[in-house]
């Protein structure tokens, strides 16, 4: 069955005017005046991966047979005298049965000027700097002009940009953490470029502070329980280790009202409040009895790791963001359709819960507006047959003091989809072929090796 | 087994923080039995101590420190800790190695579990595991971001010792120590007149190896500078 494949992830410009969401290996921008959304940029990542690891296969072949002819000077022997015939080198070919090879766009941050967006891409493992304008106007689809693509080793997990605008910030599965100058110099090769800091695990998250007196510093997380705080740009020196989560760290916050606070939540049953700068935390917001209403079978865990009642359950944070100007964070457990709203003291970081909000569908992923109290949710929508529920925007109404999911827009944007779907953009699929959505859980370790 | 990935995630017991660290169990005899806090804290660390033969010798000459080797591989751990066990017993009368011990640990990855901030005064890297392939090489011990971590561990003016017998992995360890702007090369005169550097040479197993076979033994070791002023 066709349907539109849902959006990965969704990100709004600094001023809230536009919207960028991601599907697939494609960039949608739209335009939200007088209640409405008009698509106004459109960009596709060309990349042709299969060709690549194609030629990549083809000359791993030719090497290998070029070491099997040198040794077949020497004329090896059997212990018979015959000689020995070589085996051709076994080096699979990409082909059918292969497993699927995905291009998806990650990872998508805008410039705090408002200027520009940057992605990650798995098809070459690289950021992508792209350019857009918030007075923009257009009937038809715009382009996105992309700057700079800048490859690297490992595949990138997270960006951030520094807060001078000069670099880019990226942390890889590898454990390493780059810087990517977005000053218009060329790219660099592959190989030459050196880590700023790295971590032995995984990295999940990256985020740029600033204490009370200017000093930048650069926070990083990981798949162990490690949150790392490092001065920047002198990343050699580290500050201290944030101690607390017994499980995965997979994403970061923290706001722009009480810049010393730094939230994060992963696959334990707490989201942290933190007061980064003293290296103290200063709440845990436990929410495993208020999500397992909302748990599935898709929350079991893999085969290999259950008990034998079968019924041991996974699940983890997938996102957590932090208003604009409100004292409240919001996050959401991978695979349900509950968004938590959480309130913030001000004074001592306490969490306590404000509201819950039940989405029709499993939120995918969820980001905040720079500018103002709302919160921008995607779907997993794939079983919805009317072509609806596509993103949510959630806002704070002021007269009760309460945050309601924002129909109009949420319309809007379900009837720009639409609209989208008549230009000839590649928006649909198989239902069988949608990107695993869903892939933030499997980061919980098991202690696999004993020895 | 000679080698152990220090990317697996293996069944590994740490402290959640310093703090939580039980000390006690390693050095029962260097616990205040009136508070039940700890008298010292270890402030030198061999990591990879492999079977503890740096341990060992490492004790006598440095009574007043607490001593402990790191070691990930779990056969290996259980033999110093057998070797200990007996050393502290046969000693029972003259008090000698209470001030050593080991643990089964990734030091890559959980080193800050375990110490504070400028905790260490020595750091040792006997013989570590040479990872030759290219693309291994982010598994070695000493790398450019690992040096940051254990500059962190390390107080100002702390020596981190390096000894292998394999020439490449010596100038790599040397590159990427003269590289990091937190560690500065001690000169030979210094390595001469330094009672680790000594023990370091003739007390390692691996030491004694290299030695029969008359191999070559290569030896740098680094202080660890102050932190340049914050920009």
């Amino acid at each position: 069955m066709t349907v539109v494949h849902p959006f990965q992830s969704i990100v709004p410009s600094r001023d809230n005017s536009l919207l960028f969401v991601t599907s697939r290996n494609q960039i949608l921008g739209f335009k939200y005046t007088n209640e409405k959304f008009n698509i106004l940029y459109h960009w596709k990542d060309q990349y042709e991966r299969e060709t690549l690891l194609r030629e990549k296969v083809i000359k791993e072949q030719k090497r290998q047979l070029a070491e099997n002819a040198k040794l077949d000077l020497k004329k090896s022997k059997d212990n018979e005298g015959k000689p020995v015939v070589r085996p051709e080198p076994k080096i699979p070919t990409p082909g059918p049965g292969a497993p699927p090879i995905y291009s998806i766009v990650r990872n998508l941050i805008v410039s705090p000027d408002d200027t520009k967006l940057f992605a990650c891409t798995d098809s070459d493992k690289a950021i992508i700097e792209l350019s857009y304008d918030v007075n923009a106007s257009s009937s038809t689809p715009l382009g996105l002009d992309l700057l700079k693509r800048q490859p690297y080793s490992k595949r990138p997990n997270a960006i951030t940009i520094t807060k001078d605008q000069k670099n880019v910030i990226m942390v890889d599965k590898f454990g390493d953490a780059f810087s990517m100058p977005i000053d218009g110099s060329p790219v660099l090769d592959i190989n030459e470029i050196e880590p700023i800091l790295g971590h032995v695990s995984m990295l999940t998250d990256v985020l740029m502070v600033t204490d009370g007196e200017g000093k930048q510093y650069i926070i990083t997380s990981d798949r162990d329980e490690h949150i790392k705080i490092s001065h920047y740009p002198q990343c050699f020196i580290v500050d201290k280790w944030l101690f607390g989560h017994k499980e995965f760290v997979s994403s970061l916050c923290s706001p722009t009202w009480k810049s010393d606070w730094l939230f994060s939540a992963g696959g334990d049953d707490n989201v942290f409040a933190w007061n980064w700068v003293e290296g103290k935390n200063s709440s845990k917001f436990n929410y495993s009895e208020l999500i397992r209403p909302y748990l599935t079978d898709a929350h079991l865990a893999p085969a290999r790791f259950q008990n034998e009642t079968n019924d041991t359950i996974e699940y983890s944070v997938s996102k957590v963001v932090v208003l604009a100007n409100r004292p409240f964070i919001a996050f959401f457990v991978e695979a349900t359709k509950l968004l938590f709203i959480i309130s913030v003291d001000k004074s001592t970081g306490f969490l306590a819960l404000a509201q819950q909000i039940e989405m029709p569908y499993n939120i995918i992923s969820l980001s905040s507006s720079a500018s103002d109290d709302e919160l921008q949710i995607t779907l997993d929508n794939r079983d919805c047959d009317n072509h609806k529920h596509f993103a949510k925007f959630v806002t704070f109404d002021k007269d009760t003091g309460k945050f309601v999911v924002d129909t109009t827009k949420s319309s809007a944007f379900d009837e720009a989809v639409a609209a989208a779907l008549k230009l000839d953009f590649d928006l649909q699929c198989e239902k069988a072929d949608i990107y695993p959505l869903y892939n933030v859980t499997s980061l919980k370790k098991h202690g696999e090796h004993f020895s | 087994r000679a080698h152990s990935n220090p990317f697996s995630d293996h069944q590994l017991e740490y402290p959640a923080s310093p703090a939580e660290m039980d000390w006690a169990k390693l050095y029962p005899h260097l616990q205040d039995e009136a508070t039940g806090e700890m008298t010292k804290k270890v402030t030198i660390a061999d990591i990879g101590c492999g079977f503890g033969g740096l341990l060992v010798d490492l004790s006598p000459a440095f009574p007043e420190n607490l001593i402990l080797g790191m070691e990930i591989r779990v056969q290996v751990t259980n033999y110093v800790e057998d070797r200990i066990i007996a050393l502290r017993a046969q000693n029972k009368d003259n008090l000698k190695y209470r001030n050593i011990n080991v643990l089964r640990g990734n030091a890559m990855k959980f080193l800050p579990n375990f110490f504070e901030k400028s905790q260490l005064e020595k750091m040792f890297f006997c013989f570590p595991d040479p990872h030759f392939k290219q693309r291994k090489h982010k598994a070695r011990i000493i790398t450019n971001t690992l040096l940051s971590e254990y500059a962190y561990v390390l107080k100002e003016g702390g020596v981190i010792y390096t000894i292998t017998d394999v020439e490449d992995l010596h100038l790599w360890m040397v590159k990427h120590l003269e590289e990091h702007p937190l560690f500065e090369r001690l000169s030979e005169e210094w390595e001469n007149n330094d009672t680790c550097v000594q023990i370091m040479r003739n007390a390692t197993e691996e030491g004694k190896k290299v030695e029969r076979k008359k191999g070559d033994k290569f030896v740098a070791c680094f202080k660890r500078l102050p932190n340049p002023t914050i920009i």
